[in-house]
C-alpha cells in the first residue's frame, strides 16, 4: 500500500483492509470450529493409532536397554565363530540384572521373536545361573543347553542391538538382515509370508473381477427396469447385505459342502455320481463363491447409482447414428459407467484384501490370508511390533492401489452416488 | 504419541468398568464350558465367600489383557488361559506369581496342593483347572469297521475318506509321529525329542502331507471346537480330531453316533491365572483358591467331560457316580485321565510350543500352501 493513495476507511475509522481481515479471521475460526470435531476425531482414531503402529514396528529400544553391556562387548565380535569370553561375561551380568528386575521373561519373549528356541533356554539359564561360579562364564553358560553353544543364537542376539530397526518389515517378506548387514531370504521351508501376500492379492483380485462381472448386468437391470420391479430387485440385493456375515458364510458351507444341498441336487438329477461329488467347499472355490456373494452389494450399489444418471436417450442416439447395439454400448454407455466401476472395484478390492473370517472358514488349506497372520501375532505371540509392521504393509499396499487408480483413471472420476 | 494412545485405550475401557465394580471378573471361553465353570464352582464359591463372580467371554490370547494393562485400566481379575499363554503372560509380567502350597488349599486327606495336582505347573503364575484331550472320533454310521489306533486315522486304505484336523500345527505333528511308529514314551517325551530335530519335524509334516494329498483321504481344517462333531455328523469327513468334551456332548448329550478313540491322545491343560494389579486382586485370590479346591474342580465335571486337575477330585467323583448332570452317565470313564484312555498318550508340551510355535506355524503354512 503506497502512502500516496488514500486509505479507504470504514465508518468507524478503521482501514477497510484491517477490518476485512478481522472479519475473515472470525469466519475462519468459525469454520475451523465447525470442522474441529471431525478433525479431532480423525486425528484420534486414525492419525495417532497409525503413528503409534509405525513407532511400534520400528522401535526396538527395549532390548537395546536390556542388554547394554552385551551389545557393547559385541561390537568387536565379527559374528563368525562363537563370541569371546567377554561377551558371555557381559551377557551374564546383564542377565543377572534382568533377573533382579524380573524382566528376564520379557527378554526371552523378545529374543524368541528373532529366533525360535530362546524361551526355554533362558528359563533354564535363569535356574542354573544361580549356582554359577565366578569366572569362565562362556563354559558355564554353554553347558546349560546346547543352543547356548550354537553361534546362530548369538548372532540372533546381535541382530537386536540397534534401537531402531526395519527387521520386522523384512520379516514380513520372509527376509532378514544378518549380523553383517546383508539382507537374505529365510530358509525355503519357512517362506510363508510371500505366499500369503500373493494369495491375499490373488483372492482379492479375482473376487473383484467376479463381483464386477456379476454386478454390472444386475446394476444395469436395476437402473433400467420400471420402478415397481426395480424396487423388488433392490431389496433382493440389499437383504443379504443386512444379514450377518457369519450367517451367510455358514449357509454357503451348508450349500456347497460335499454332502451339501447343491451336491445332493446334482446327484439327484444324475449330473455327478454319488461317490464322485464335487469339491466346492474348503478350497479356493469356496472362498471365491462366498466372498463374491458377500461383497456383491458393494459393487452393485455404486454401479447402480452411476447408471441411474445415464439417460437412455444416449444409447438411442448412439444407435441412430449407425452403431450396432454393442458399439453403442461400448462407445457410449460403458465409458459413462467408468466412475461407478472404479468406485465399486476399489471398494470391493480394499474390503477383500483385509478379509479373513470367511476364507478361514470356507477356504480349507488355502484359507489363511495375511490378515490371519496379523491376528495371530496380535493374539497369540503378542509380537505387536511385527503385527504393526504387517498392518502398515497392508495399508501401504492399499495406498499403492489407490495411487495406481488415480494415475490410470483419475480419482475425481470416482463416484459413489 | 504413546501417551495419547494410552489415554485413548483408557477411555475405551472406562466404558467397560461400570459392570465389574466389587465383583470378581473371570474371563473365560464362553459357551458350555463357561456354563460348567459357573455351575460347577463359580456359583458355589460366590455363595460360600459372599464374593459376587462375574463371568465374561473372550476368545483367548493375551492381547486384551495386555491392552488393558498398557492403558492402566485392568478390568479382569482372573483369566482362563492355555498353557502357552500362562508362560508368555508370566514372562510379560501380566500375572501374579503363586506360592503354590500356601495359596491353594490341600486335599481333604492333607496332601499339599502341589502334590495333589497331576503334574507341576508350566509357570509360577498358573493353577490348573481342567485337563482336556485332543483325541479323534468317527461317525459309526459312515465308517466300515472300527478304527482303534492312531495308525487307523492315517490309514486311508482301510478307512477311505476325508479327515478333519486342526488348522494349525499344534498336536498334529505329535499324532503324525505317533502314527508313524514313534512310541510316545513317558508323557510323550520321545515324540518331543524327535520334534526337537529338523528331521523329526520334517517326518511329521511328510506324514500329514501324505494324508492330505492322498486321493483316498484328504483334509478339512477346523478352527472352532464345534466344527469336528459337526463335520462328522454331516458326513463331510469320516474321522476328525477334536476336543473330547465336544465329542462327548455330541455323543452323550445329543445321542449322535460318534465314537471316540483315545489312542495317542494329547492331554492338554487349561489354567487359571490371576491378573497382576487387578481391581479386586485380594478377593479374586480367595475365590480362585476356593474354585480350584477338591470339591470345586470336581463340580465342573458334572457338566462337561473335562477332567479336574486334582487327583482328590477324581476320588470325589468316583464316590458320587453317576456324576454327569443327567443322573445316569458315569463320568470317570469319560475323563481323558481314565486309566483305559491313557494307555498311550502324550502331554502337550507348552514349553516346546512356546519355543517353536512361530517357526513351526510358518513351516506348517508353507506346507499347506503346497497342497
Amino acid at each position: 500500500m503506497s502512502s500516496e493513495t488514500k486509505q479507504i476507511l470504514t465508518t468507524d475509522g478503521i482501514p477497510l483492509e484491517v477490518s476485512l481481515k478481522k472479519a475473515e479471521k472470525k469466519n475462519k475460526i468459525k469454520a475451523f470450529l465447525l470442522v474441529a470435531p471431525l478433525l479431532l476425531f480423525i486425528i484420534i482414531t486414525y492419525v495417532f493409532p497409525i503413528g503409534d503402529m509405525l513407532m511400534r514396528s520400528v522401535d526396538d529400544k527395549m532390548v537395546t536397554e536390556m542388554l547394554p553391556k552385551t551389545f557393547k562387548s559385541m561390537e568387536k565380535w565379527d559374528g563368525q565363530d562363537l563370541p569371546p569370553e567377554e561377551v558371555f561375561e557381559a551377557f551374564y551380568f546383564d542377565f543377572q540384572k534382568l533377573i533382579e528386575e524380573e524382566r528376564e521373561g520379557k527378554l526371552s519373549t523378545q529374543l524368541n521373536y528373532t529366533k525360535n528356541g530362546f524361551k526355554s533356554i533362558i528359563k533354564k539359564l535363569r535356574r542354573k545361573s544361580k549356582s554359577f561360579e565366578e569366572g569362565n562364564y562362556k563354559e558355564q553358560i554353554m553347558s546349560v543347553h546346547r543352543r547356548w553353544a550354537d553361534v546362530e543364537y548369538w548372532r540372533a542376539i546381535k541382530r537386536r542391538a540397534p534401537a531402531y530397526t526395519y527387521q520386522k518389515y523384512l520379516k514380513g517378506i520372509d527376509m532378514y538382515e544378518n549380523e553383517k548387514g546383508e539382507i537374505i531370504n529365510v530358509p525355503e521351508d519357512r517362506r510363508v509370508h510371500r505366499i500369503l501376500w500373493m494369495r491375499t492379492l490373488e483372492i482379492a483380485f479375482f473376487v473383484t473381477v467376479f463381483c464386477f462381472l456379476m454386478a454390472y448386468p444386475i446394476a444395469h437391470l436395476l437402473a433400467t427396469l420400471p420402478m415397481k420391479y426395480s424396487n423388488l430387485l433392490m431389496i433382493c440385493v440389499l437383504l443379504p447385505f443386512w444379514t450377518s456375515l457369519l450367517v451367510r458364510t455358514a449357509s454357503w458351507m451348508i450349500l456347497l459342502q460335499q454332502q451339501g444341498i447343491v451336491n445332493d441336487f446334482f446327484v439327484m438329477i444324475g449330473l455327478v455320481s454319488d461317490d464322485n461329488r464335487l469339491e466346492m467347499m474348503f478350497n479356493k472355490t469356496g472362498s471365491y463363491v462366498a466372498m463374491t456373494q458377500i461383497l456383491l452389494p458393494f459393487m452393485v450399489l455404486p454401479l447402480y447409482s452411476v447408471m441411474k444418471t445415464i439417460s437412455p436417450s444416449l444409447m438411442r442416439a448412439g444407435k441412430s447414428l449407425g452403431g450396432t447395439p454393442f458399439v453403442a454400448f461400448w462407445k457410449v454407455y460403458f465409458p459413462l459407467t467408468i466412475p461407478g466401476i472404479g468406485a465399486g472395484c476399489l471398494l470391493v478390492f480394499i474390503l477383500a484384501i483385509g478379509y479373513y473370517i470367511t476364507p478361514a472358514l470356507v477356504g480349507g488349506a488355502s484359507g489363511t490370508l495375511i490378515s490371519n497372520q496379523i491376528a495371530f501375532h496380535m493374539k497369540s505371540t503378542l509380537d505387536w511390533s511385527f503385527a504393526s509392521a504387517m498392518g502398515l504393509m497392508l495399508l501401504s499396499g492399499v495406498l499403492v492401489i489407490y495411487w495406481l487408480y488415480n494415475k490410470l483413471v483419475g480419482i475425481d472420476n470416482i463416484k459413489l452416488g | 504419541m504413546k501417551k495419547i494412545s494410552k489415554l485413548l485405550l483408557a477411555l475405551s475401557f472406562l466404558f467397560s468398568i461400570t459392570t465389574s465394580a466389587f465383583a470378581v471378573t473371570v474371563a473365560s471361553w464362553g459357551g458350555a464350558y463357561t456354563e460348567s465353570q459357573k455351575l460347577g464352582y463359580g456359583d458355589p464359591t460366590a455363595k460360600k465367600l459372599g464374593i459376587p463372580i462375574n463371568w465374561v467371554d473372550y476368545s483367548g490370547g493375551l492381547s486384551e489383557i495386555k491392552a488393558q494393562k498398557e492403558a492402566g485400566k485392568i478390568t479382569w481379575d482372573i483369566m482362563d488361559v492355555f498353557a502357552m499363554d500362562t508362560i508368555n503372560g508370566c514372562d510379560e509380567g501380566l500375572f501374579v506369581k503363586f506360592d503354590f502350597d500356601k495359596d491353594f488349599p490341600a486335599a481333604p486327606d492333607g496332601t499339599p496342593a502341589s502334590k495333589d495336582f497331576f503334574t507341576s505347573m508350566p509357570s509360577e503364575c498358573a493353577v490348573g483347572n481342567i485337563l482336556y484331550s485332543w483325541n479323534y472320533a468317527y461317525n459309526s454310521d459312515n465308517v466300515k469297521g472300527t478304527p482303534k489306533t492312531i495308525k487307523d486315522f492315517f490309514n486311508t486304505k482301510k478307512f477311505p475318506g476325508k479327515r478333519a484336523i486342526y488348522k494349525g500345527a499344534l498336536t498334529n505333528l505329535e499324532i503324525a509321529l505317533a502314527a508313524d511308529g514313534i512310541k510316545p514314551g513317558k508323557g510323550g517325551a520321545k515324540i518331543y525329542k524327535a520334534l526337537n530335530t529338523d528331521k523329526g519335524v520334517q517326518r511329521a509334516m511328510d506324514k500329514i502331507k501324505k494324508l492330505c494329498t492322498d486321493p483316498q483321504g484328504g483334509c478339512v481344517f477346523w478352527s472352532a471346537g464345534a466344527q469336528p462333531p459337526e463335520l462328522l455328523m454331516s458326513g463331510e469327513v469320516v474321522m476328525a480330531t477334536g476336543w473330547n468334551g465336544r465329542f462327548f456332548n455330541a455323543a452323550v448329550g445329543e445321542g449322535a453316533p460318534i465314537v471316540q478313540v483315545w489312542d495317542a491322545q494329547g492331554l492338554d491343560y487349561e489354567y487359571f491365572v490371576l491378573v497382576k494389579g487387578s481391581p479386586n486382586e485380594a478377593d479374586a485370590k480367595k475365590a480362585l483358591a476356593e474354585m480350584t479346591s477338591t470339591e470345586g474342580l470336581a463340580g465342573s465335571a458334572k457338566y462337561i467331560a473335562y477332567a479336574p486337575w486334582r487327583k482328590s477330585s477324581i476320588a470325589v467323583m468316583e464316590k458320587g457316580e453317576p456324576w454327569y448332570k443327567d443322573g445316569k452317565t458315569n463320568m470317570v470313564p469319560n475323563m481323558p485321565t481314565a486309566p483305559a484312555n491313557t494307555k498311550n498318550y502324550f502331554l502337550v508340551d507348552p514349553l516346546y510350543w512356546a519355543d517353536n510355535g512361530t517357526e513351526l506355524g510358518e513351516k506348517w503354512e508353507a506346507m499347506k500352501a503346497g497342497f
